[in-house]
């Protein structure tokens, strides 16, 4: 699933991207704004989106400065939404434009195309692979990144990597979720779980 | 549906039944006849405004008071979220025990799984409690204080030295944790429940997790939304007042 939000200050034009957003399969429309809430690029930053569908114009305030902080993301894709008269103003740093006036299919075909865009390794397989179920099985027996590191003679970024990629196959994030897991699987006695 | 004060509160229950325990949370049971919202906060005593700001802000999760956000006074709003956190340990947290427990019978699920459950939501419990002790006892009390300051009302001493070294922007909700557990939780339970072939027990649960989150979630929308910026407000005019005053 990718994580769409959408930040439109006007209710009606916002409520339709949304329906459009919500037709198209494997996208999840996790939260819309109007623009000129305090803190935003901190919010968004939160729901870690993987596209971002914003009207440049409803963005008020500090959020002006939105779009630029997701500039060249290999993680988020931008776009902005617009009418065809703000076509005339330069608008630039945007992975691509959405257009109020566009037929439909068009819409959810520049969607549909920034949305594989999105590099999201791993989401489509959720199996584990026999390297991420060493990585798991020492993360519930209590290791540290480092400490796996060393054991298994691999960069600290090389099992960030790994555990992002077990918690989205899994859909699980927390530590003790993942010893849940790991022993329902039969990957790990429960003896031998991490003492909290 | 934007709920109006002049509305009649059955009509809004009608609308919406999930806001019934949020009602009982301000002393307000069901039997409302015909009675609207402000003649039923008006008995019970009541700020009609803030009553219909948090029904609002529970209904539609888009609800975002503006005008309004400023018309009641920060204790009132402290008052409901500790009247939650009595509801999320007394209510909601034991119910959830004992729909784990009758799962745990019913399904029925082997023992290493009954037991990890059973301990993992006793995990979650417990940091939940934490957080909510850490608010009560810190966060709570330096907010009362920073608006009786601010309406030049006298307090000892201490806490105004209290007030020079706390700031609420320490505190950007770290409601995380605690939200990715509860995640969890409900995702073990859909996605890698071992076989177990009745799934109402689960279901009855499941549901009460989702009402649960639902409820965590506004609450802290409504202390991100709400309370943190008015604090932010109040914190800038004392600054103000008080140049000389650590930033």
């Amino acid at each position: 699933m990718k994580n769409v939000v959408v930040i439109e200050k006007y209710y009606l034009l916002q409520a339709g991207i949304q329906a459009l957003v919500q037709e198209i399969p494997g996208l999840f429309l996790s939260k819309s704004w109007l623009g000129d809430e305090p803190h935003l690029t901190e919010i968004i930053l939160k729901h870690k989106p993987d596209l971002i569908l914003v009207n440049p114009f409803s963005l008020s305030g500090e959020n002006i400065s939105l779009p630029g902080k997701f500039r060249s993301s290999r993680n988020t894709k931008v776009l902005a939404l617009l009418h065809n008269k703000d076509k005339s103003q330069s608008i630039s740093g945007f992975d691509d434009l959405l257009f109020y006036e566009e037929d439909r299919f068009i819409l959810e075909q520049k969607i549909r195309r920034q949305a594989g865009n999105v590099q999201n390794p791993g989401t489509n397989h959720q199996e584990l692979s026999p390297r991420e179920i060493t990585i798991l099985r020492w993360i519930v027996k209590g290791l540290t990144h480092q400490e796996i590191a060393d054991k298994l003679f691999l960069s600290i970024h090389t099992v960030n990597t790994h555990r992002k990629n077990i918690n989205k196959k899994l859909g699980i994030k927390t530590v003790s979720g993942l010893s849940v897991y790991a022993i329902m699987n039969h990957l790990i006695p429960m003896e031998e779980l991490a003492e909290k | 549906m934007l709920i109006h004060k002049n509305m009649k509160l059955s009509e809004v229950v009608h609308h919406d039944h999930t806001l019934v325990p949020i009602i009982n949370r301000f002393g307000i049971h069901l039997g409302f006849g015909d009675n609207t919202i402000t003649e039923i906060c008006q008995k019970h005593g009541l700020n009609v405004d803030f009553f219909v700001t948090i029904l609002n802000a529970f209904h539609d999760i888009h609800y975002f008071p503006k005008e309004q956000l400023r018309n009641f006074s920060v204790a009132l709003l402290i008052d409901y979220l500790q009247k939650a956190h009595r509801s999320f340990l007394e209510e909601k947290i034991p119910e959830i025990s004992l729909l784990i427990k009758n799962m745990t019978e019913k399904c029925p699920l082997d023992v290493v799984t009954s037991q990890l459950i059973t301990n993992f939501f006793k995990e979650y419990t417990e940091e939940l409690k934490k957080h909510i002790r850490q608010e009560e006892e810190t966060i709570y009390p330096y907010v009362l204080l920073l608006e009786k300051v601010n309406q030049n009302l006298p307090v000892d001493e201490g806490a105004s030295g209290k007030i020079n070294h706390y700031s609420i922007s320490a505190y950007k909700a770290e409601h995380e944790d605690v939200e990715e557990k509860l995640f969890d939780l409900k995702n073990i339970l859909i996605k890698y429940l071992p076989g177990q072939k009745n799934d109402k027990p689960v279901y009855q649960l499941l549901r009460e997790l989702f009402s649960l989150e639902k409820d965590l979630n506004e609450h802290a929308r409504i202390e991100d939304m709400i309370l943190i910026p008015k604090v932010e407000a109040m914190e800038k005019t004392l600054r103000n007042k008080n140049p000389n005053g650590p930033v």
